[in-house]
């Protein structure tokens, strides 16, 4: 199965000059980035 | 949730802002959520809104000039929905 | 003005100016010894650090707007100023969470932990029934850990959470150690098992095997936000859609380990000479070393695949965990052990030197709650049974 990176799919939908409105905003769950307990 | 410039909202209590090279990182101990304010003048905009009579203030206050404010407006809805700011009594 | 986009990942792998949020591990006393302890924990140190010094940390950690520690050990539970160093970090803006076996959550913990805001509780569990659980973490442990659940439910204690960790034993019971949390309103943690510590001895019996892998993965997918995994199995992602979490090694990046004598490592799993980046009793105390630590820039800047750079799941997976490939003797720049991929068996195979820790405060004597003996692996663990708590 061909892998997709997601980033990279989110990135170029970026490069689309209309009126995408870029989010200042970015959430994300404490949990979800290793090296704690 | 819709922000709109003619109200009045601040920082809720239960959230630490710190800024950072890139913009700020706010934490909010109820909900542990993280969130990534991605400008500088973002962070500036959620600074004043509490002493700023209102929205718009606080958004001319940090230098927010009009085609910008959509975005801005945009991103404290985003910060609104998670509970990170919260309306109050003007 | 444009407005550039960034994404938080990007800033992350390049370090901040202080931790997100760190593991401080506050004793390496325990009055467990399970098999696979990340710590190897048991006995006390005898340089752990005082309760001066503990409030010290958690100052620096106030100034630098650390937004919460996890507390863990050994038991921390088992130190007498525990309880008073959890105040004393609330009352000073740093957010706590502590994993415990919970042996020592009594319904009158439970009640004044569920009175406090900005504590949260991670409770041990590795085996859905004490047939499976008690085999790693020791004979009435399981029943020890449903009743500390079982407390700070009764309390009105919302949303602690039972972190498990994911074994060859234990895939099999994933429905049932959902409906173990649901049903004492826990959120359920799974996490990976690293070969760290007293791991490092069970490894190769413990870990998942590739098809458990596979259907851990399908598992966590189809369960999306309700299950915790803290980000400890980003190299799964190379099965194909990431899981939910950054998927990124946060550690020496956003987040570090503080161990019971004050050594500050690159994360909890990585207790050994070759991540140590310091110690809180150095001049510049913990700040100094977070921010100037060599290991800790070196962890900052751009990493190389190495030889996982040409796999066309290396942006998802990253190269899995340094810690998993340092203790089992594989090189940093290549494979995780459990790559989904296949590319370390061949490594796996070979010939390798497992660099053993560093650190062992293990029981050397006999421990009141020890593992049931191991002649009980042999048998697959059975379904529902009456030791079940919803049965």
């Amino acid at each position: 199965m061909e892998y997709v990176n997601p980033n990279l799919a989110a990135a170029s939908a970026e490069d689309e000059a209309e009126l995408v409105v870029e989010d200042l905003v970015e959430d994300v769950s404490i949990d979800g980035m290793c090296g704690v307990y | 949730m819709p922000v709109h410039e003619a109200a009045a909202w601040r920082l809720s209590d239960s959230v630490a802002l710190r800024p950072e090279r890139f913009g700020a990182l706010a934490y909010d101990f109820h909900t542990r959520k993280l969130s990534f304010l991605k400008t500088p003048t973002l962070v500036d905009v959620v600074r004043r809104l509490g002493e700023s009579t209102t929205v718009g203030d606080a958004l001319s206050g940090a230098g927010v000039d009009e085609r910008e404010r959509a975005a801005y407006l945009q991103a404290l809805g985003t910060l609104a929905d998670g509970g990170l700011i919260e309306e109050r009594s003007p | 003005m444009t407005l550039a986009p960034t994404r938080l990942i990007d800033q992350f792998e390049r370090g901040l100016d202080a931790p997100i949020c760190l593991t401080w591990e506050l004793t390496y006393a325990c009055n467990l010894a399970c098999v696979h302890c990340l710590s190897s924990s048991g006995r006390r140190d005898p340089d752990e650090l005082t309760t001066a010094e503990c409030k010290a940390l958690i100052d620096e950690f106030e100034r630098m707007q650390v937004f919460y520690v996890n507390i863990g050990g050994g038991e921390p539970t088992v130190r007498p100023d525990f309880w008073e160093l959890l105040d004393y970090a609330v009352a000073h803006h740093v957010g706590v969470k502590f994993a415990t076996n919970g042996f020592r959550i009594t319904p009158e913990r439970a009640a004044s932990l569920a009175a406090t805001d900005y504590v949260d509780v991670q409770v041990s569990l590795d085996g859905a029934t004490a047939e499976v659980n008690d085999v790693v973490r020791g004979e009435g442990t399981y029943d020890a850990a449903l009743r500390a659940m079982a407390n700070l439910r009764d309390a009105g204690m919302k949303d602690f959470k039972m972190s498990v960790v994911c074994t060859r034993h234990n895939i099999g019971q994933l429905d049932e150690f959902k409906a173990i949390a649901d049903h004492y309103g826990a959120q359920l943690r799974l996490t990976r098992l690293r070969p760290s510590g007293r791991g490092a001895d069970v490894w190769e019996d413990l870990h998942p095997l590739p098809e458990q892998q596979r259907a851990l993965y399908d598992w966590l997918m189809a369960h999306g936000d309700q299950v915790l995994t803290g980000d400890s199995f980003f190299h799964l992602a190379a099965y194909g859609e990431p899981l939910p979490g950054l998927n990124l090694c946060g550690a020496g990046r956003v987040v570090c380990l503080v161990d019971p004598v004050g050594d500050v490592y690159a994360c909890p799993f990585a207790i050994h000479d070759r991540f140590l980046a310091g110690n809180v009793r150095d001049l510049g105390g913990f700040d100094t070393v977070w921010k100037h630590a060599p290991l800790f820039q070196e962890l900052r800047s751009p990493q190389t695949g190495g030889a996982c750079t040409s796999c066309s799941a290396y942006d998802a997976c990253r190269g899995g965990c340094m810690a998993a490939k340092f203790f089992t003797g594989l090189p940093l720049d290549g494979p995780d052990p459990e790559c989904v991929k296949g590319n370390a068996a061949d490594a796996l195979a070979g010939d390798r030197t497992r660099p053993g820790g560093s650190r062992d405060h293990s029981h050397n004597g006999t421990v009141r709650n020890a593992p049931v003996p191991v002649t009980l692996l042999r048998r697959r663990p059975s379904a529902m049974c009456d030791e079940n708590p919803l049965a």
